[in-house]
């Protein structure tokens, strides 16, 4: 695949890269902004001197600000990038709007800055994963459209006969998060930072967690293999496994995602039918889950030889590793008897970022790394980094996710304990002060994780050095368009 | 296609997109599709189990007859039934029964652990060692008396203290004088006080609620209760505003304890659990309560 590097510069004209290149770049600014806050809300649960008696940095107003860089920031520049670039390479063509593409930079950065400045105040509605108040839900609702209209207008004047599997995840991660954005973030402005939902009582709980747990479904997994379709067959110049496999999984995955909010909500106020429907077709997402999976890891068949010397694909494959587990952890804590033990505790934490850390940040890492190099017009920087930055995602990775495992199963445990008299055995400090030595790992595990992503971001920045300094980038500017 | 398939005996679709992104024919693995088919029927089989549908006027309620409520009920019931031999003893008992029974105390005990730790030891330390501010439970030092019938008032009803605010009563010199006088009657417990700190102390009104001794004792009962308001014993040592000295000391007489509107006063409130309004303990979690408070070690 190197080959291709050199003589394929000439892409510089036909494809809108620029905007890729400043995605990728962000992409990488941000998972270092939002891990290192994870780490340090992480470390004041282990140490919590580390609040400081200050309220703009305690817990409750810090995990949102961690929760949006991750997700949003360090997500949504991935998904941008990424969607952008393969949409443009797979379809032939350029974006339809340079000028739309940059408002989608700038609004969706703007989107960041504004939630950097509104959460430490304590400014919220006070919805997870929809935290921001209502004049920036606006403002996602509109950049959101216009990277949509892009992509589809994109698609609309491809080259290609058929539309790639991997731009088939994109557009159904799109046009589901236009519309759970927009209803989940209905409400009755009172000022400019304060707004009611105009759902109450459980009805807004449960649209809150479809909203919830298909920001998981949609955005950070149908999105996140839409970049798996693209990067994996392309960094092992394999062929996907199967056509059949892609598009059933598909539909499944795209018709079962939106039942499952209400094993969020299991044993509250929530009405008995909905909590079995949600634990129902959450088991029956395993296999759609697996399908993906399967198909990005039997892509590797005749080829696997490469995990030995190809970081990259280490990286890919290992996310695809890291998310067939978590996708089978899921739906069986989605039971009402699992969840009976697991809800409100350390195992929601852990599972959550197996998902974030393992498959999420996995993938993402491993196309931004394969992105480099042809954005850029150069090798990386150092290919060792990459692979220390391997280990210590991974083994950053681990160390959390084995900390909330243990951590949550004693919380869950602790709590329902009763001794011989049939009264409760432990008080609920005595539950919280036994989480200690798992928080102080899972900070650990944190950090490990964290100096990874430094390591990546010194990397990649010495790649853009590199590239700028050596002039493969200009030469590539510089080369007039193939007729 | 397959003549200008630019990946020859391969079985791909046909279809190439970005120069070398294709697609096998392979069928999904076989292990999958039957995985597929039974998520399907396992939908359908629970739904079936379980209530699901929500169709006409009540959703179907499943064959299983399970609900969320009877599980927590049933659960509920196993534990009662469990701590039925004990709790049906204590039902019908004054807590000086109890504790006169040594076995019953120590279900008691153990039955109580939680409820304290849960609802006591966020501001009387998991061991009743108290904490900066809030009193010790562990000692024989009592505010409002250390009787069991005394112990189950202060958990019922809370307890709210009160002085008044000394600032604009008291000349800057008797603020002095008296605030030292409180550190000597600690420092003594109680022998060394001076002349001019007892003058104050007996002609401001101090002995109203601190009683003529000082002890915060107004008078006591032939059954062995005290008669108090809460106000702290000057004669033991112990502060009840940390961290103690004079400065603490004359900053509680001149700002005094829960006085509306003077923003320096000291607080001193501890919440009604037996309140009808907010339900918090019953009559039977406060009952042993009582004795697990009795038990820390000051009980009278």
């Amino acid at each position: 695949m190197e080959a291709s590097l050199e003589p394929k510069s000439s892409l510089e004209q036909k494809y809108n890269f620029e905007i890729v290149r400043w995605f990728t770049v962000m992409a990488v600014v941000y998972l270092v902004l939002g891990a290192a806050v994870g780490v340090y809300i992480a470390s004041e649960l282990a140490w919590p001197f580390l609040n400081f008696d200050s309220p703009y940095i305690s817990f409750g107003r810090l995990r949102p600000v961690h929760t949006n860089t991750v997700i949003f920031a360090f997500g949504g520049c991935t998904l941008m990038a990424t969607a952008f670039y393969s949409v443009q390479r797979t379809c032939g063509v350029r974006l339809w709007s340079d000028k739309w593409a940059r408002f989608t930079f700038w609004g969706w950065n703007a989107v960041i800055l504004l939630a950097v400045l509104t959460l430490p105040f304590g400014l919220t509605q006070s919805k997870e994963y929809a935290e921001l108040e209502w004049p920036i839900d606006i403002l996602i609702a509109v950049v959101w459209l216009a990277f949509t209209i892009n992509f589809i207008m994109t698609i609309a004047k491809r080259k290609t006969s058929h539309i790639y599997v991997s731009n088939w995840f994109f557009l159904g991660m799109m046009v589901m998060i236009v519309y759970l954005h927009v209803v989940n973030s209905l409400a009755i402005p009172v000022g400019l930072f304060k707004s009611y939902s105009i759902f109450s009582g459980v009805q807004d709980a449960m649209i809150q967690w479809w909203w919830g747990h298909n920001a998981v479904g949609f955005y950070l997994t149908a999105g996140f293999l839409g970049i798996m379709y693209y990067f994996v067959p392309k960094q092992a110049g394999r062929p996907v496994y199967s056509y059949r496999l892609s598009v059933i999984h598909f539909w499944s995955l795209m018709f079962g995602y939106v039942w499952l909010g209400a094993h969020h909500l299991q044993y509250t106020a929530l009405p008995d039918w909905t909590g079995s429907l949600g634990a129902a077709v959450s088991i029956a997402m395993i296999i759609p889950s697996w399908g993906g999976a399967v198909n990005g890891m039997m892509t590797l068949s005749g080829a696997w030889d490469r995990l030995r010397t190809d970081y990259v694909l280490r990286f890919l494959i290992i996310a695809l590793a890291f998310y067939a587990m978590s996708t089978f952890e899921g739906p069986v804590m989605a039971l009402k008897t699992v969840n009976a033990l697991s809800h409100y505790t350390d195992w929601t934490i852990g599972h959550v970022h197996s998902g974030a850390l393992g498959w999420v940040a996995g993938i993402s890492i491993g196309a931004i790394y394969h992105l480099m190099t042809r954005l850029y017009h150069t090798e990386m920087f150092s290919v060792r980094l990459i692979n220390f930055h391997f280990w210590t995602a991974t083994i950053g990775t681990v160390i959390y996710i084995v900390a909330m495992w243990v951590s949550g199963i004693m919380q869950g445990l602790m709590w329902r304990a009763y001794d011989e008299y049939g009264t409760l055995a432990y008080t609920f400090v005595e539950s919280v002060d036994a989480m200690h030595p798992y928080y102080a790992m899972r900070a650990i595990g944190g950090m490990i994780f964290l100096l990874g992503a430094v390591v990546m971001l010194f990397n990649v920045l010495m790649t853009v050095r590199k590239s700028v300094v050596s002039g493969s980038l200009a030469k590539a500017r510089a080369v007039p368009a193939a007729a | 296609m397959a003549d200008n398939n630019p990946f020859p005996g391969e079985n791909n679709t046909g279809h190439i997109w970005d120069e070398n992104l294709r697609e096998l024919k392979n069928p999904p693995p076989r292990w999958w599709m039957i995985g597929l088919w039974a998520s399907i029927l396992w939908v359908a089989g629970y739904t079936i189990l379980y209530p699901s549908w929500p169709v006409g006027q009540e959703p179907t309620q499943g064959i299983l007859g399970w609900s969320q409520i009877k599980e927590y009920q049933s659960g509920l019931e196993k534990v009662a039934a469990k701590r039925a031999e004990f709790e049906d003893q204590i039902k019908g008992m004054t807590v000086n029964e109890i504790i006169a029974d040594p076995g019953l105390t120590q279900y008691t005990l153990a039955s109580a652990k939680v409820l304290f730790g849960d609802n006591c030891s966020a501001c009387h330390g998991s061991g009743g060692q108290g904490n900066p501010g809030y009193p010790v439970l562990a000692d024989d030092d009592w505010l409002y008396g250390g009787t069991t019938g005394k112990i189950a008032e202060t958990i019922k009803g809370g307890r709210q203290g009160a002085m008044t605010a000394h600032q604009s009563i008291l000349e800057p010199d008797e603020l002095d004088t008296l605030a030292n006088w409180v550190v000597q009657m600690s420092e003594t417990l109680g022998k060394g006080g001076s002349e001019e700190g007892w003058a104050l102390f007996r002609t401001k009104g101090c002995t109203a609620c601190h009683g003529q001794a000082a002890n915060g004792i107004l008078a006591e009962m032939p059954n062995g209760d005290v008669v108090t308001v809460g106000a702290a014993n000057l004669t033991d040592g112990i502060w009840r505003f940390e961290p103690g000295g004079f400065e603490s000391a004359k900053h509680t007489i001149m700002y005094g304890v829960n006085q509306p509107g003077v923003a320096e006063t000291r607080n001193a409130v501890m919440p009604a659990f037996g309140s009808t309004d907010t339900g918090k303990l019953s009559e039977e979690d406060i009952k042993k309560l009582v004795v697990y408070v009795h038990e820390l070690g000051g009980g009278k």
